[in-house]
């Protein structure tokens, strides 16, 4: 009976140390999450659904072009770049459909960090208040989901953004609202 | 987008119906705690608000803002109610706005229906999407609310209001957002 719970000890090790079959997963678009953005303050909190899809992740060439524009002309450099560049996807918060013309996948451990930027605001977070500050340069918005290998993550959004070069990334991403939207229970959506 | 409007007829016009005045066991000074809640199928948003009453506005001081409100319109109303003797307050979150007309009357079982005006809107609820609408002459808040006996009930804010001579009532009041802000769970304070 030992020797047979030794043995059975063994293989569950030399399973588990086998390859997962095919390696890991390749996620790749078109590919859909749905996720539900939550924003909170000290006296008030609000939630909506939203969707991204991703048709294509941007080409390193157009990518490129839009980096540098950023580098050489600043936001608005980089704003006329986004604007040029191919549709990869849309967001759709409520009943509106925005335009992605930036979406970039890169690898987080066994999951992945993936970035949309939308080639128009989404929503002005505060925007409701009283003495409400001004929405202009606030031009586009960026989301980053981090996902893990199930297809599930979290991330957040900037509704209303713009992105100016610096930092230790090299883009630093200044938003409208105080703080920014969570995106919560984000599900790749399977097709 | 459409300009809806929410017409409450009951708000001023209706208020001939005097406030039971001293003789009635709940009055002035009272304050209300309330739930703010406004939803739709895709988005959700609540907040909590205060309503501090002082007093209620008397016959006397109402007839002069139904005068201007007939005479000069919605400005004639509001330049009449900033010079009212202000009667409470109404707080959300780090903003306070003065009450300058506060009017409650008899209903059912010993309830009470309450209305306030303040001299200044609290929030433009939709104010932050993208294609929000002007923001020009909403320039108060009308909240209508109905408690029992003990203290408890529901209502509904116009949080960005412009009040115009009108309706069957003779007074009508267009809401800044597109579905008005419902009050759930009010509750009286005792001070």
């Amino acid at each position: 009976m030992l020797v047979n719970s030794w043995n059975m000890w063994v293989l569950a090790s030399l399973i588990a140390l086998l390859p997962a079959q095919g390696g890991p997963k390749k996620w790749t678009a078109p590919e859909t999450f749905v996720a539900k953005a939550e924003t909170r303050g000290a006296t008030a909190v609000a939630s909506a659904p939203i969707t991204i899809q991703v048709d294509a992740y941007t080409k390193d060439a157009d990518r490129k072009v839009m980096e540098e524009a950023l580098r050489t002309g600043g936001y608005p450099g980089f704003l006329t770049a986004l604007r040029k560049a191919p549709i990869v996807g849309s967001v759709m918060a409520g009943d509106q459909k925005f335009t992605v013309r930036w979406a970039k996948q890169v690898p987080d451990g066994t999951g992945r960090i993936i970035s949309i930027v939308t080639d128009q605001p989404i929503f002005f977070v505060g925007g409701g208040k009283v003495g409400a500050k001004p929405r202009e340069g606030f031009e586009l918005a960026v989301l980053q989901l981090k996902m893990d290998d199930a297809g599930t993550g979290e991330g957040t959004m900037a509704a209303a953004a713009r992105v100016k070069p610096g930092g230790e990334t090299g883009v630093r991403i200044d938003q409208y609202a105080d703080q920014p939207i969570k995106l919560v229970s984000i599900r790749r959506e399977i097709k | 987008m459409s300009i809806p409007a929410l017409i409450v007829a009951v708000v001023l016009a209706a208020a001939g119906a005097a406030a039971p005045g001293q003789s009635y066991k709940n009055t002035a000074p009272e304050s209300f705690r309330a739930n703010a809640q406004v939803t739709n199928s895709a988005a959700g948003v609540a907040a909590q608000m205060t309503f501090m009453i002082d007093a209620y506005t008397p016959d006397a001081d109402r007839a002069p803002l139904l005068a201007a409100l007939a005479s000069g319109g919605s400005p004639g109303f509001v330049e009449a109610l900033k010079k009212a003797k202000p009667v409470g307050s109404l707080q959300v979150g780090d903003l306070k706005v003065a009450i300058r007309y506060a009017r409650m009357q008899a209903t059912a079982n010993g309830g009470r229906r309450i209305v306030v005006v303040t001299d200044a809107p609290v929030y433009f609820a939709g104010g932050g999407a993208l294609n929000a609408k002007p923001k020009e002459g909403f320039d108060v808040a009308v909240a209508e609310f109905d408690v029992d006996v003990v203290g408890l009930g529901s209502g509904r804010i116009a949080a960005a209001a412009k009040v115009k001579a009108g309706g069957p009532a003779g007074v009508q009041i267009d809401d800044y957002a597109q579905q008005p802000i419902k009050l759930v769970t009010v509750t009286r304070d005792a001070r």
